[in-house]
């Protein structure tokens, strides 16, 4: 079955998918974002509680961008799915790997 | 999905705002009387009801009570399994003595932490607070509920629903969908300026609330962004992402321990028994450095790290009475010498930025035209919001009737437990504040019940009475709670004066405002909520009226076909 068969048969569960992709995967994507972001801005010799605000402020405006921008989208889903979990975790990934180049 | 953006948009200015609108229109409306919220705490606790005090002298008033103070035995019993070995009698490792205090305060509010031997999380403490008259030391109850400052103010961020910090979590994700829904409405609408200057009040029903909707979305637009954002920023760290307290946990510890070398302050404990220089004469030298940069003012926030030991040191920072920041221009003393350890250097940009966020939305300076502008920014929310409600029923009200469908009719339902019952459940409390018996055990718990019961009971006359719009016809629960508002709007002040003898000529007269504020804007409240009774009265006979007229015209139309 293909995706555009899903989508034209289960609406509502294509919208929840998505709905879910912006609140879900916006989240895990930001707090990727954000430990990447603190750890970054540490390494280059910003003050760590300055980093970790610089770094939520601009991570929950990326959540709210990402939330509308997926639901708005035209693609499947499950792409943002993908992406933002998947990206998400790189981030986070680099925000442990710079961390452990400092400590 | 979505034929294109701005339809996206106006799915998810539509669903999103009606899920979360209903813990939206409390976290704007507890947020609204948030700002007046010691002031509601002098209301509710007459034995406070004195002029605001500066910080006490530490020697003569703090150092005896903060000495009192022991940890709570339910906490020590809960610790008890978190801990090898036995649990002291007396705990006296303490890791913080602190107290804040602002220009609005009459009473002070305590802090004290300890370190437990033997806890298997070693950054695991015991805490306790405690309120004190700072004229005389004296310990006020401290079981008595705060509804300003210990109920409405937690209400607007979290709900009270404290349990896995659940309530943070729903007020958290609500709050986006406050942003969510801000930049979906202006994308909806293209003439926003129009809409400042639109309210067309005697149009038809529907098109008058979409405009009031737009109105109090568009005017206080940026006041709804900044405190939906700064909202979730002020609590960004600690609960919605603890990324410095999870994941990069060793590179705050890092930070730290760099932090504490640089500055000259010691971290953690050294082990090694000291005493206490006097702190007031270190008071009177932070003060003393303050006026030195043309910036004399009071002490808003003290703080004992490590009492007893070698690496204790005092902390004493300016109150931020006159700027936005909460507290500033931090001096700290070596604790049993009383040396000079260092003076905070002036705040980086980015920490500016924060404090400036942070300290405009929580306002503990002093403006009273601002903490005004405040409350009717929040209360504008609530308006927005609620006529997001009405918009939504009204526009479906017709059709779901048709179609024999009840959506309208519970969203209606919601919508007047959310509104007219958020409102009851507020005076609920305050009532029950003023009849219950001083000494009644658990009396805070009674309070809260009051108000949770008199929600309760809200909801569920909105949804006995709501029959009629099922038919496509108003919910009579609208008028009937206004006119509910409207009595115990007026019973609370009522019951203030029989109880405590202030009623509004002698509060007035004596310029004691906290407690006339309050019971003025409860007579507001009356007024206004009556004047929509009697509205909203007169709309129902005449649509009752209307209704009668069709069905006789049907009546003639079938006698004459008969």
């Amino acid at each position: 079955m293909s995706a555009t068969s899903i989508r034209s048969r289960h609406p509502r569960l294509q919208l929840a998918a998505r709905v879910g992709a912006g609140v879900v995967g916006g989240y895990v994507f930001a707090w990727g974002f954000i430990a990447a972001g603190m750890a970054l801005m540490s390494k280059a010799g910003m003050e760590f509680h300055d980093a970790e605000f610089v770094a939520s402020a601009l991570g929950l405006l990326l959540w709210l961008a990402v939330l509308l921008g997926v639901v708005a989208g035209r693609r499947n889903p499950a792409w943002a799915w993908l992406g933002l979990l998947g990206g998400g975790a790189l981030l986070a990934a680099l925000g442990s790997f710079v961390q452990s180049t400092m400590a | 999905m979505f034929q294109n953006f701005r339809q996206a948009m106006a799915w998810l200015h539509t669903w999103f705002g009606l899920v979360l609108g209903f813990v939206l229109m409390a976290a704007f409306f507890f947020g609204a009387l948030s700002v007046f919220d010691r002031e509601i705490d002098r209301w509710a606790l007459p034995a406070t009801r004195f002029e605001p005090q500066p910080m006490p002298s530490f020697e003569r008033v703090l150092r005896p009570a903060f000495e009192r103070l022991q940890p709570d035995p339910a906490l020590v019993e809960a610790m008890r399994p978190r801990v090898d070995g036995p649990m002291p009698e007396r705990f006296d490792r303490i890791a913080y003595w602190s107290a804040y205090t602002t220009h609005r305060d009459p009473v002070l509010a305590i802090y004290a932490g300890w370190e437990v031997p033997g806890a298997k999380n070693p950054d695991e403490q015991l805490y306790a607070l405690g309120t004190i008259d700072p004229r005389d030391g004296s310990a006020l109850r401290d079981d008595q509920l705060k509804i300003g400052s210990g109920f409405f103010y937690p209400m607007h961020y979290s709900l009270t629903v404290d349990w896995k910090n659940l309530g943070f979590w729903i007020v958290g994700l609500a709050a986006m969908a406050m942003l969510a829904a801000l930049v979906s409405g202006v994308v909806m609408h293209r003439r926003l300026f129009r809409e400042l200057f639109t309210f067309r009040p005697d149009r038809a029903r529907l098109r008058s609330v979409l405009d009031l909707h737009n109105l109090t979305g568009v005017v206080a637009l940026p006041f709804h962004f900044f405190f939906a954002f700064t909202g979730l920023l002020i609590f960004a760290s600690t609960y919605y992402f603890p990324v410095g307290h999870t994941q990069l946990h060793d590179l705050h510890e890092l930070h730290e321990k760099h932090e504490a070398a640089a500055l000259g302050l010691p971290h953690g404990r050294s082990g090694v028994p000291a005493g206490l220089a006097n702190v007031d004469a270190m008071v009177a030298e932070a003060q003393r450095r303050w006026e030195a940069r043309g910036m004399a003012g009071d002490v808003g926030f003290l703080v004992l790290q490590h009492v007893g030991d070698a690496n204790g040191y005092v902390s004493v920072y300016r109150a931020g009475t006159d700027r936005i920041a909460l507290v500033g221009q931090g001096i700290h003393f070596k604790a049993d010498t009383g040396e000079l350890l260092r003076e905070d250097p002036p705040a980086t940009p980015a920490a500016r930025v924060a404090e400036f966020l942070t300290g405009l939305h929580l306002q503990h300076f002093r403006h009273w035209l601002l903490r005004w502008l405040y409350v009717l920014g929040g209360l504008s929310g609530a308006a927005c919001i609620a006529t997001g409600f009405l918009f939504f029923v009204e526009k479906r009200k017709r059709q779901h009737a048709a179609r024999g469908s009840q959506g309208a009719r519970i969203v209606d339902a919601l919508a007047v437990a959310a509104v007219t019952g958020m409102v009851l459940a507020t005076l609920g409390i305050l009532v029950a504040n003023r009849v219950l018996p001083e000494d009644l055990a658990g009396r805070g718990d009674w309070e809260r019940w009051a108000f949770w019961g008199t929600w309760l009971a809200s909801l569920v006359h909105a949804a006995w009475r709501s029959a009629p719009v099922a038919r496509g016809l108003p919910n009579p629960a609208w008028r009937e709670q206004a006119w509910a508002i409207a009595l115990l709007a007026v019973a609370a002040p009522v019951l203030n004066w029989i109880t405590t003898g202030d009623h509004l000529l002698r509060t007035l007269g004596q310029g004691y405002w906290p407690v006339a504020g309050v019971d003025l804007s409860l007579l507001a409240a009356a007024a206004i909520s009556a004047s929509a009774a009697v509205r909203l009265g007169r709309k129902a006979r005449a649509a009752a009226a209307a209704a009668a007229l069709r069905e006789a015209e049907a009546g003639q139309g079938e006698a004459v076909h008969a």
